[in-house]
């Protein structure tokens, strides 16, 4: 056998073909021009007093002093804070629960799993309709209610100010925990059975089984779908959008929507920029901090 | 000669990379009226249209009826109208802007003359014969240029269904005291006297917040709260809330959670007797009901009062950067000639006025009912968000929309509405 290697002092250390500068040059382009640049504009709008018309002002760091005295913005920030916490824990405590209760191949499980991921199908506005018509104060909801004898429950579920918001996450989570589910459907597939087996032989309850095998094994799909439910919830708009604006007297404004209102209604694009930033921060900070957890916990096993 | 490739794709990489930079940027200054004197470039004047599809069919018209004038094509290009309501700032500030758009009348375009992005149409007014003064005021600068050509205006009024009313066994009132009494004696016979699609439609609260301010306080009062020049925290704003306050008993106590196709379909099936709305909202109501559709004048609250009237105007105008300035001012002779907006109010289902006093018009009751009552006015205004800006719209549908919900909480929300709307004018 002979080394087709070349010698050390023979081997060329300059540039790579010019074809390499080209297929990293073109996606990074894009990228900067689609990506990057409107990011670090959208940081320097957030220093201005714009309104999209006349020429901009440049304002210092007054809009973010607005924006920590601003009421509706403290509204929009808990808001989003009860959104993550509700729509994203429940959508995986819910997602994970439909998946180990379908996870095994039995009769007409598939119906099931069809019927839970069926509302990802539909557009949002499609489900933004369906359910402000369950909402309506003369809608499906109220009815049932009254029909069961309930009629002090009925409300004006979306005209509310105490229950808009649920009744909007109620929507979100109808579209997301099918998705969750087939995530997770995924992972426990990846499990070995023989190890469930074992542990069975062993006498684990169903309970220890979880515990101790399916939940630890399941470590990377959590990761997958814990980065979802964050991104999701950040960016939720268009149901929220699309069922009450953002409305009654800015009951449910997420900080997505608030942002978006001020930009385009109010045309303070200056304020809005902001907001985006105070987004994007909290984006980065969740992520962030559960990247630095998963990271050194991987250490340690 | 290795590098020599390595460093014309440099070169290259960085011309891209400034070109692409360059495009990626957004222009946060104002821009200076392009030089629209000389000849007309070639190509097809644009003309950008926020109508909706039952409007549509007048716009279209007209469109075709100019061009078969052959002195230049126009192309229309429809819209959705919130996009498009959105996107103007986009359009006109942009480097290459559609050069003529439909628009509203008064402080809506003035927001854009201001920073000189509207074309001088001074000489189109020229020659445009006898239109009525107060739509001359409606469509200049603060400086008098006129900026804008308008088309038509509409009416709003209480709408009601005759039928449903002599069941009711009551008449259309006229004072506010009738009023309330009819509302009254509707509600006692288990109908909803008054109904509001808020809940994707929240700018409509604004209506009875205009109506009632300008039977309290007066049209100038209103005018100038509307400009920043009054304070909604003003004890005669708190009169208006007050009236308002008599009629929440009255409303649907639903309509924030309402939207406006469910309110229209109460209305029609007779759960609701009355909807303040504009001439807009005929074409909504099932065709056979509309020969049953009425409407009355908003009641008169002080009758020391003169009346004033909301009258929103619709019109057209066209960027200051058109590179086809002769056409379209041709163009807006044409829209402005009795001919087209006869074709155009005929297209728009009877629920429009045309602006020049010579079209001829086929006028239903309905439209006769709200000429006669727009023309009988001292004074007329357009609607909230015409007259105070665009950007005023959100602070008033929150302040409206929480004094439904909680009217005892009405010192604090005139004091939000109140800085929230100062927060607006000096983002502007």
């Amino acid at each position: 056998m002979t080394t087709t290697a070349l010698p050390r002092g023979r081997r060329r250390v300059g540039f790579p073909p010019p074809v390499v500068f080209v297929l990293v040059l073109v996606p990074f382009l894009i990228e900067a021009v689609g990506v990057f640049w409107p990011a670090i504009q959208g940081i320097s709008l957030s220093f201005l007093r714009w309104n999209g018309i006349a020429p901009a002002e440049s304002a210092g760091v007054q809009n973010y002093i607005d924006l920590a005295s601003d009421p509706v913005f403290g509204t929009a920030l808990r808001n989003t804070v009860i959104w993550i916490v509700l729509f994203g824990g429940i959508s995986f405590l819910a997602g994970l629960g439909v998946a180990l209760l379908f996870q095994s191949e039995r009769r007409g499980v598939g119906i099931y799993r069809t019927a839970l991921f069926l509302p990802i199908v539909f557009s949002l506005v499609v489900t933004s309709l369906i359910w402000s018509a369950f909402f309506q104060p003369s809608g499906v909801l109220n009815t049932a209610l009254e029909g069961f004898g309930l009629g002090d429950l009925t409300r004006v579920w979306l005209g509310d100010s105490d229950t808009a918001l649920y009744a909007v996450i109620v929507a979100a989570l109808w579209r997301e925990i099918g998705y969750v589910m087939v995530l997770f459907i995924a992972g426990l597939k990846g499990i070995d059975p023989a190890i469930m087996e074992a542990a069975r032989v062993d006498g684990a309850t169903a309970w220890q089984r979880f515990r101790h095998i399916t939940f630890p094994q399941l470590r990377s799909v959590n990761l997958v779908v814990l980065s979802v439910l964050v991104i999701d919830s950040l960016r939720s708009f268009d149901i929220v959008w699309a069922m009450t604006r953002g409305g009654p007297y800015h009951s449910t404004e997420l900080l997505s929507t608030y942002m978006f209102s001020t930009a385009f209604e109010s045309r303070s694009l200056g304020y809005a920029s902001a907001i985006a930033v105070v987004i994007f921060v909290l984006a980065l900070a969740v992520i962030i901090s559960y990247l630095v957890r998963a990271l050194s916990e991987e250490k340690e096993s | 000669m290795t590098y020599r490739p390595h460093r014309r794709i440099a070169a290259l990489g960085a011309v891209m990379a400034t070109a692409a930079l360059m495009a990626g940027c957004v222009s946060t200054g104002g821009a200076a009226p392009a030089d629209t004197s000389g000849e007309d470039t070639a190509g097809n004047l644009i003309l950008q249209s926020r109508f909706t599809d039952a409007e549509k069919g007048g716009i279209e018209e007209l469109v075709e009826n100019f061009n078969a004038l052959g002195e230049g094509t126009v192309e229309l290009n429809s819209i959705p109208t919130s996009t498009y309501n959105s996107q103007l700032p986009t359009y006109l500030t942009g480097s290459n802007p559609p050069d003529v758009y439909t628009w509203y009348a008064g402080q809506a375009t003035r927001d854009y003359a201001d920073q000189g992005l509207l074309l001088d149409v001074s000489d189109v007014w020229d020659g445009m014969g006898d239109f009525p003064d107060a739509l001359r005021t409606l469509s200049q600068t603060d400086d008098g240029t006129e900026v804008f050509v308008p088309t038509g205006y509409y009416w709003w009024g209480v709408y009601y269904f005759k039928s449903e009313f002599e069941k009711l066994g009551v008449t259309p009132p006229t004072t506010w005291d009738e009023f309330l009494a009819v509302c009254d004696q509707i509600q006692a016979q288990g109908v909803n006297p008054i109904t509001m699609g808020l809940s994707d439609n929240a700018w409509l609260a604004s209506a009875w917040f205009d109506y009632l301010d300008l039977r309290i306080n007066g049209g100038d009062f209103h005018l100038a709260l509307l400009n920043g020049d009054e304070s909604y925290d003003s004890p005669e704003v708190r009169e208006v809330f007050k009236a308002f306050a008599q009629t929440l008993p009255y409303i649907d106590p639903a309509v924030l959670g309402t939207t406006q196709n469910q309110a229209m379909s109460d209305f029609a099936q007779g759960k609701s007797a009355m909807y303040l709305l504009g001439a807009w909202a005929q074409p909504s109501v099932p065709e056979d009901q509309r020969d049953d559709l009425a409407f009355f004048q908003f009641p008169i609250i002080d009758p020391d009062v003169p009346i004033v009237e909301e009258a929103p105007t619709d019109g057209f105008m066209a960027s200051a950067k058109t590179t086809k300035s002769t056409l379209a001012k041709s163009f807006l002779e044409y829209v402005a000639s009795p001919e087209a907006q006869a074709a155009l109010v005929k297209g728009q289902q009877g629920t429009a006025l045309a602006a020049n006093p010579e079209a001829e018009q086929n006028l239903d009751a309905l439209a006769q009912q709200g000429k006669d009552m727009l023309e009988s006015a001292s004074q007329v205004t357009q609607f909230y968000n015409r007259d105070a800006g665009d950007a005023q719209q959100g602070p008033a549908d929150a302040a409206l929309t929480q004094f439904i919900a909680d009217p005892e909480a009405v010192d604090s929300i005139l004091a939000q509405w109140q800085s929230a709307a100062e927060k607006v004018r000096s983002a502007e």
